[in-house]
């Protein structure tokens, strides 16, 4: 339960700094939207988590916050990547890709290791 | 790093909770709104979009509550708020805060004072320097096989010349003496020391200096070292003591120094002098006389001097034959050897306060489960509000861990009062009983016991607070299954009920020996005596011993003559000591005429006392043979002896011993045929718990003994006559010490100190573990009652009549109590072994003593159950069926 949890916030976090790196600075309801949009029901329910996870990286500095108005004029808090949110990301994302592609490898059915 | 500074903003995060939590809301709004909207734009009425809006989010509180364990540092956090909230909890409870607290108070304070006790005896070092490492020896020998006993001056040399694995030894002997000269005479415990004892046992002056190698010279112009409390006491802590003189049994000694405060060893000593090797005290170098103390090398176990010493006492027997072929010198840890006996009897009392305390956590575990079932909507509620499965059990066991640090501080006075009272009572001979006081430990042990217990007793209910399904209890309004409660509580109700049957099968087998004890009748008149020491009041090494002998008897006839004048006294005897004092004379290696000289059974010992004329009357002791002393016996008369019934059975087989003749060896040499003039009854003078033994009596008058102890009969209160009598006798012997004085009764009383204090001790822990068990009992049934009142309801309004449903409330608590008593019965049967070396009169495992504690539990168990059984009986079905 709780190994699941982690790896569902690492996955989170990662997906929060690709989302402001794509898209540029960003309130928590568009992050949570974006998420949705590109991963499915993964986060269909339970927004609120979300918040939790914004926190825990700004409290490591890899993002910012300030308030500013949304496109239809509502006041909301903008998350924005800093320096060392870009670096971490490019870290993240390519630990990511070593373990997907070692996993995919690992289950791929029949083949044998070149 | 990036660790280090997210924590530190969460730090930071503990003191900028205001604004954060308006932040917090701001932005839960702010992202309502923009969902809001969206929804809206997709063609939502705007009820349905606040609703879709809230449950994707996933509960705005939820939210904010995970939010918030990010935020600060939780764990501090909500461990404050647990702190508070458990506070307002047992504010707001007063009568269960009450009920625990006490509960726990009077659990954790037995058990901490009883350990302070045990911590001081038996787990303290000694306050000697390596006194881990610290041994006695002493020598064993055929002939007094059960007694310890003394070395010699050459056992001592070899000792500590030739056992190895000994770092260092010192060796001492141990006496009273009478200091005179200034103020009344007083006896002190005075010790002859080698000239290294001070430094085996690692201790400084107080004041001057302590004794050194220069000062075990061959002269009898002595120096002496006083404790610190007879520099006080006597001498009013006077700088300029050095170099005045003490008068000891008439001889001089200079004070040179005064030992460290409460530096006693051995025996609460007030006066060391170097261990003279004088010609003139030629008693050092024979056996028995002279104590060894050894410090063992480093790494050295006591195996290894053991065996050294066995190859050391091999020779001593050639050169005193009289020693046998069993001689051996025996090697112990000073502290096995200080603390004796005493060690079995506080473990057993620890134990029983560990039950004691078992008990009030198995009662506390109950309580809280009947009220946290109370409690079950509360919890639901803050369930559906966000709290975590950890959150709930965390506040559980902060609200416990509360409780008992709030019993554990009232435990801490229900300690200090304890041990004041324990010392208060234990008999003199304590060991140690100087170094049990109230201290860090006694903190220290009552906090860390009170943690313990709180999360010993939270550890069932906050289980069962976090397995809470919230959705099910707020849905059934409150009832909640109880089923498992019932599981729990009964199992707890079982385990209270067993121990204490344990204690109290002990405490009923204690009081059981000290009836036998106090009922116990020596044979001999004990009311109206009083009785005393008249120790030798210090006379000169004489020529002359007899000469001086019958001095003394002449003093003493002079001295009983006096106070037999004085009014309200009726008659005045005396002997060489007292009775039942805990102290044995005894005597072995007697030639009997007319008996096989069977050496297996001379050898063995038999009780001797040298008694005035008129000693059998004034304790009334029939002579069911020939007749008492009298006037003409002595010191130039026929030789005369008197038996008792005991030994005239044993060596003779018969009572019809009078003429035959006993010669009793000193020194290794006979005193001449005694002829037996009468046989006396037999009385339990030395022990009062074991049969009479062989002993016999002569007249002081042919003796050599010089101190006396008088037995004054009065005609009212012994005790009011004390202060008369020792007037009387230092208006003529201003010299002469009076010490011991005590009424016979209390001497008696005082032989049976130890079983009285433990009696009292665990007759306490019995008394207060069965009334909480019972009160245990009575919380678990009446709750079950209150939550089957429905089903109750149910049973009348279906037939069942009030002495059915008062026969099922017994029934379940009974068989409970049934239940617990049995397994508490195969507890006790393997447990009061433990006690069997204290008790007297009724077996371990008495089965009337057991039968009637069984008894005793399912009587009282039963009367808790009783209140709640009649509640059950008085329920009306009407109200019981509509209760929901």
């Amino acid at each position: 339960m709780a190994q699941k949890k982690d790896v569902w916030q690492g996955t989170l976090a990662l997906m929060v700094l690709k989302t402001l790196d794509t898209l540029g600075p960003l309130h928590g309801y568009g992050i949570a939207r974006r998420i949705e949009q590109t991963s499915g029901d993964l986060l269909a329910v339970n927004y609120g988590t979300l918040y939790p996870a914004l926190l825990k990286l700004e409290q490591e500095g890899y993002i910012r916050s300030e308030w500013g108005l949304s496109d239809n004029n509502r006041k909301a808090k903008y998350y924005k990547l800093t320096r060392a949110g870009k670096k971490q990301l490019e870290r993240e994302a390519r630990n990511w890709e070593q373990t997907t592609s070692i996993l995919a490898r690992f289950l791929a059915p029949g083949e044998e290791p070149s | 790093m990036r660790n280090l500074r997210a924590w530190f903003l969460r730090l930071v995060g503990l003191f900028r909770k205001e604004r954060d939590e308006q932040e917090l809301a701001e932005e839960m709004r702010s992202h309502l709104r923009m969902h809001i909207d969206d929804n809206v734009r997709a063609g939502m009425s705007v009820e349905q979009a606040r609703r879709d809006a809230q449950i994707k989010l996933g509960g705005i509180e939820a939210t904010k509550e995970l939010y918030r364990e990010r935020r600060g540092l939780p764990l501090l956090e909500t461990f404050l708020q647990d702190v508070r909230f458990a506070f307002r909890m047992l504010r707001r409870n007063p009568g269960f805060t009450a009920v625990a607290v006490l509960t726990l108070a009077l659990g954790i304070g037995a058990n901490t004072a009883i350990f302070s006790v045990v911590n001081a005896v038996l787990l303290r070092p000694l306050p000697y320097k390596n006194s881990a490492r610290m041994i006695t020896i002493h020598t064993k020998t055929a002939m007094f096989p059960q007694f310890e006993l003394a070395s010699s001056w050459p056992a001592f040399q070899a000792i500590s010349g030739r056992a190895g694995a000994l770092e260092s030894a010192a060796a001492f002997w141990a006496t009273e003496r009478t200091l005179t000269g200034e103020g009344e005479p007083e006896v002190l415990s005075v010790a002859g020391v080698s000239s290294n004892f001070f430094q085996q046992l690692g201790t400084t002056a107080e004041n001057g200096r302590l004794l050194s190698e220069g000062d075990q010279k061959l002269s009898l112009d002595d120096v002496a070292v006083i404790s610190e409390r007879l520099w006080r006491t006597r001498f009013a802590s006077d700088n300029a003591i050095f170099g005045r003189k003490l008068i000891l049994n008439q001889q001089i000694y200079t004070i040179v120094g005064v030992a460290a405060r409460n530096f006693r060893y051995p025996d609460g000593t007030d006066i060391w002098v170097p261990l003279s090797l004088a010609p003139e005290t030629e008693q050092n170098h024979t056996f028995f006389r002279l104590q060894v103390i050894g410090t063992l090398r480093e790494g050295e176990t006591l195996e290894r001097v053991q065996a050294q010493l066995g190859i050391i006492a091999q020779e001593f027997p050639k050169i005193e034959p009289r020693l046998g072929k069993d001689f051996k010198l025996v090697a112990q840890p000073l502290l096995e050897n200080t603390v004796g006996d005493a060690r079995q009897n506080y473990l057993v009392l620890l134990g029983a306060t560990a039950f004691v305390l078992l008990i009030a956590c198995a009662n506390l575990t109950s309580l809280l489960l009947a009220r946290g079932w109370g409690r079950h909507r509360e919890m639901a509620l803050r369930a559906a509000l966000g709290a975590s499965a950890a959150r709930l059990r965390r506040q559980c066991l902060v609200e416990c861990c509360l409780l008992a640090l709030l019993g554990g501080s009232f435990g801490i006075g229900v300690a200090a009062l304890g041990i004041h009272l324990f010392r208060a009572m234990a008999p003199a001979g304590t060991p140690r009983l100087t170094e049990i006081t109230t201290d860090w430990t006694l903190l220290w042990f009552a906090l860390g016991s009170s943690l313990v217990a709180g999360l010993v007793f939270g550890l069932v209910p906050a289980r069962h607070a976090s397995r809470i399904a919230p959705i099910q209890i707020l849905k059934e309004g409150g009832a909640g299954s109880v089923g498992s409660f019932f599981k729990v509580g009964n199992a707890l109700v079982v385990l209270e009920v067993a121990l204490a049957f344990v204690l109290l099968a002990g405490s009923t087998l204690m009081v059981q020996t000290l009836a036998h004890l106090l009922r116990q009748d020596p044979g001999f008149r004990v009311d109206h005596v009083l009785t005393f020491d008249l120790p030798q009041p210090a006379l000169p090494v004489a020529k002359n011993e007899h000469a001086l002998v019958d001095l003394q008897i002449e003093k003493l006839k002079e001295i009983s003559e006096g106070v037999r004048r004085l009014p309200g006294v009726a008659e005045v005897s005396a002997a060489d000591h007292g009775v039942l004092d805990g102290m044995r004379y005894v005597h072995s290696g007697l030639e009997l005429e007319d008996v096989p000289s069977d050496r297996a059974l001379l050898e063995q010992d038999v009780l001797e006392r040298y008694v005035s004329p008129n000693y059998f009357r004034i304790l009334g002791i029939p002579l069911v043979r020939g007749r008492e002393f009298n006037e003409r016996d002595a010191r130039n008369a026929p030789k005369v002896i008197i038996v008792n019934e005991s030994m005239a059975h044993k060596f003779w087989g018969t009572l019809d011993v009078l003429g035959k003749h006993i010669s009793i060896t000193m020194n290794g040499k006979g005193d001449g045929w005694n002829e037996i003039v009468g046989v006396a009854a037999n009385v339990r003078d030395a022990d009062i718990q074991s049969e009479a033994e062989p002993e016999f009596f002569q007249p002081l008058s042919q003796s050599g003994v010089q101190s006396y102890h008088l037995f004054v009969r009065t005609e009212r209160d012994p005790d009011a006559l004390a202060a008369a009598i020792s007037r009387q006798i230092w208006a003529k012997y201003p010299d002469q010490p009076m010490t011991h004085v005590a009424t016979l009764q209390r001497t008696i009383s005082e032989s049976v100190g130890d079983q009285r204090l433990h009696t009292v001790l665990l007759g306490t822990f019995a008394a207060l573990g069965l009334s909480l068990a019972l009160l245990g009992v009575y919380g678990v049934i009446s709750y079950s009652v209150t939550r089957r009142t429905q089903e109750i309801g149910v049973r009348v309004a279906l037939g069942a009549g009030p002495a059915d449903v008062l026969r099922m409330v017994m029934r379940q608590g009974l068989a409970l109590i049934a239940t617990g008593a049995g397994i508490g019965l195969a507890a006790a049967l393997a447990m009061t072994r433990l006690i069997s070396g204290e008790l007297y009169g009724v077996k371990p495992n008495d089965p009337a003593t057991l039968f009637v504690a069984v008894l005793l539990i399912l009587l009282v168990g039963g009367m808790a159950c009783w209140t709640p059984a009649r509640r059950a009986m008085r329920v009306d079905p009407m109200v019981a069926l509509r209760y929901e």
